[in-house]
Formats: C-alpha cells, structure tokens, sequence
C-alpha cells in the first residue's frame, strides 16, 4: 500500500467519528441552554403556598388542619422531615413516603376517604391536586438538608432490598426494568431526552432531592409517586398503584442510594 | 446440658448477626410476590399478566454484578433462536416507506387508569426505532441508546442472508445477545412479523434514506 493511501485512510477514520462528535456535543449543548432555560423561571413556587393554606385550613368531615400530622419528627414538625422519608412508622405498621404518610394524616385527622384521595392524587387539565401541593410545602421545609432516610429498621431494610430487586426486573411487551433507561447511562438519550444515570451518586441525588418539581410538558408541579407512575406507562405496564408497596419499595432503594444529596425543591423539569 | 449450652450459643450468635447493620438487606421472594401483586391495584387480570416475567426475562433481571453464567447465556439464546416466527409469504424484505413510518411511530401498548392510554381501535403498535437509534442520517431527533444505524444496508449489503440476520435481530434481539436492552419486538407480539419486514427494509434497501449519505 503507497503511504499516502495510507495516510488518507487514517485522516478519514479519524475525521468521520471526529465530525460525529462535535454533532453530538452540540445537540448536547443545545438541550442544556434549553433546560437552563426552564429552571430560570420555575411556577412550582406557587404550589408550595398553596400547600402552606391546605396543610393549616381546617378541611375535610372532621374539619381539621394537618397540624398534627407525624411525618416523622413528630405532630406538626416539619423541619428536615421530607430528609428522612421513606421510614418506618409504627403507628401503620408501613414503610411510607411522604406522600404515603400526607394521605394517612389526611384520612386519619380530617376523615376524607382514601380512595377519593388516591383517585384525585395526580391533577389532570380540569383538576387540580391538593396532594401536590402539600408535597410541595411540605418537602420544600427541607430545604438546603441532605438525604437521610433510616435504615435501621427491619422493614425498611426489606423494602431496600425490594426496591434493589424491581430496579433489575424485567417484564412487560418491551422486555423493560429501570435499568433500560438509568443504569451506566452517562450521555444517553430517548430520542432528545437524556436519561439520568441511577449508578451515577451525583446524578441520583440530584434526580431525588429535586422532586416534587414543576414539569413543564404538564404544566403543573409532579411528585415522585407520579414519577414513578410516568415510568410504569412508558414500559407498557398496567397503571401503577399510588403508594403502593411497589412503589415506595422503589422510593426507598433510590433515595437510600441519593443519601446526601441537597434537597432543592420543587425542582424544575421537562 | 452440653447441648443446651451450644444451641444458647447459636441464637446468641443468630441475634448479633440479625442486628449487625453491615448484613446487606433481604426480602423473602413471599414479600416480593406479595409486592407485585399489590403493584396494579385497577389492573384487569389481562394487564396484569404483563407484569409477569418469562423465564428468559427471569434470567436477564439480575444485578449488573452477576452476568449471566454460560448455561444461562445458552438457554436464553436457544429459547430466543426458537421464538422467532417467519411471514407466510416468506418474504423477509418488505417497504422501506412503511418501515419509515414505523420507525417514526411510537405508539403502542400504554395503558391508562379507567381504560385510557393507546387504545385508538384497529391502530397498529409503531416500532420506534428512533426512540434509541439513529437512523436516516438527516434524522436529528434520534435517540443514542442503542448503536446508530446509518448506513447499515451499505455497509452489509441487501442479501437475502442479511435480510433474515436483521429480521431475526428485529424479532428477538437476545437470539444473538442475550438480555440485550433491545425489545423482543416479534417474539413479545409488539409487532407483526409483516411489519418486521417493512423495518428489514428500511434498514437493508439502497433507495432506503438509512443508506443515503
């Protein structure tokens, strides 16, 4: 072979995936000024006061505020509460997260039913959530706090190793698990949708410190039970139950994996 | 008395170790299953067989820190190879325009609460490709988690032996890697075997734009 063959073979190996590259830098970049974009200018805030009038307005057939309502660090404490959720309760006997936990306070202190309370959790274009809200509000006083949730309990630390075990498992018509999408998927994208790497510490922390978080295809603020629902649908599974055992097992596993991530709710997303 | 004094021993034993905080976490596989079925609460018994693994997907869902051992690779790969299923006709190469569409096409299997979702009667699944492949190269809006396709019928040439390699691949990728990410898009019923040959298309035809430069 002359060498300058040679040598016009190397420069063109080289010069394709160089050009590859540098499209896909851009289309990278382009899609973070974009998501920058968003954040700058994030509507969730609304959601947080109006959680702050639900959570102290009496309500419901035994008009009563939430007050009272443990999220952990006792009746009415909401500092640094949402930062050691999912826990152990005994009162319930439940692992829950704070959505879990908000929906028990509601049936037990204000009387509403749980199963209007499940049915109305996510809003739609023609209903609002108190849910939300009240998530909103309520994550929003751990604030600057790292991820710290228990797990020193028997049942937390079975709903751990739950969580570990759905993450991995495959089923439903597209064969999916989490780990289709978030596990060593650095740089990786559903068509222009990049998709957080859940091995990454940094990447899964600022995926659970961030929610509940304003979405902007939604217009209106999502809590993680929803996320987890948007989830399920995407891998072609039947509607996820909200706050079932399934999902808080889930919840449980990837805030343990986020622990000391910096909560900074709501969080703005797509 | 000397038994006694053993088996003491050993439950004193069995409780250091129960309350011993570096003991990974377990869950008995009862919790698990009592997990699942609680999972879809307004589910027809129809959806939430869905839900249900088969031994293949069985096989594939373990932790990324335990492959697969070679038997395991081997009956995944077998019972794959088994699953797949030709068109009457026996004309594995289709349209490259249908194949586009469907490419293009995401719809398919989403299932809402009080029977919403894709449901648009007689509408049939898309294939998505471009949810995580890189096709046609002027195709922008492509994902990146699969390998990128363009040019694939250049550079392997439109055979009949490429068009059943690529048929089968579309019908049950773990044929060829098993527990691979990529759907068993025929083997699952996610697409027909006459669509499959649309996609062969697609990918494999000169006039197709997947091999246009």
């Amino acid at each position: 072979m002359h060498s300058t063959t040679r040598i016009a073979l190397v420069t063109a190996l080289v010069a394709i995936p160089a050009s590859l590259f540098a499209q896909a830098g851009r289309i990278d970049e382009e899609l973070a000024k974009g998501r920058a974009m968003l954040a700058a200018d994030n509507p969730g805030e609304l959601w947080e006061l109006k959680g702050s009038k639900l959570f102290y307005e009496k309500r419901g057939p035994k008009n009563a505020s939430l007050e009272q309502c443990d999220l952990g660090q006792g009746p009415g404490r909401l500092e640094g509460a949402f930062a050691q959720l999912p826990r152990y309760f005994a009162d319930t006997g439940r692992v829950q997260d704070m959505e879990s936990r908000l929906l028990s306070c509601m049936v037990e202190l204000q009387g509403f039913q749980e199963a209007d309370l499940k049915k109305n959790a996510f809003s739609t274009l023609s209903r609002n959530s108190d849910m939300e809200a009240l998530a909103t509000f309520v994550a929003a006083k751990s604030n600057g706090m790292k991820l710290a949730a228990p797990l020193a309990h028997e049942k937390e630390r079975e709903m751990y190793a739950a969580g570990e075990k759905i993450f991995f498992r495959r089923n439903g018509p597209m064969d999916f698990a989490c780990t289709t999408c978030h596990d060593d998927t650095a740089g990786k994208r559903i068509r222009l949708q990049d998709l957080p790497n859940m091995n990454d510490p940094k990447e899964i922390q600022g995926v659970m410190s961030t929610w509940p978080a304003y979405r902007g295809t939604q217009s209106t603020v999502r809590t993680m039970q929803h996320r987890l629902f948007d989830c399920n649908w995407q891998m072609r599974l039947p509607p996820l139950g909200y706050v079932s055992d399934f999902s808080i097992a889930l919840t449980t596993y990837l805030t343990q994996k986020a622990a000391g991530g910096m909560i900074e709710v709501p969080g703005s997303k797509r | 008395m000397k038994i006694m004094h053993r088996s003491s021993a050993m439950f004193l034993a069995a409780l250091l170790l129960g309350s011993c905080a570096t003991q990974p976490p377990t869950v008995s596989a009862g919790r698990i299953e009592a997990i699942l079925a609680g999972a879809y609460p307004d589910a027809t018994a129809e959806q939430k067989r869905r839900s249900v693994q088969d031994d293949a997907q069985k096989l594939c869902s373990k932790a990324v820190a335990q492959p697969l051992n070679p038997e395991e690779a081997v009956k995944v790969v077998e019972s794959s190879r088994a699953s797949i299923k030709y068109p009457a006709s026996d004309k594995l190469s289709g349209d490259w325009k249908i194949g586009e569409k469907l490419a293009q096409d995401g719809y398919g299997l989403r299932l809402l609460p009080g029977g919403g979702g894709d449901v648009i009667p007689n509408r049939a699944n898309g294939a998505n490709c471009y949810a995580c492949h890189t096709l046609d190269p002027k195709e922008v809006n492509a994902g990146n988690l699969g390998v990128n396709l363009s040019g694939f019928g250049l550079a392997r040439g439109n055979t009949p032996e490429t068009q059943k390699y690529a048929y089968d691949k579309v019908y049950n990728a773990w044929a060829f890697f098993p527990c691979s990410q990529m759907p068993r898009m025929g083997a699952n019923g996610f697409l027909t075997p006459e669509q499959i040959t649309h996609v062969v298309a697609f990918l494999l035809d000169p006039a197709s734009p997947v091999n246009k430069k």
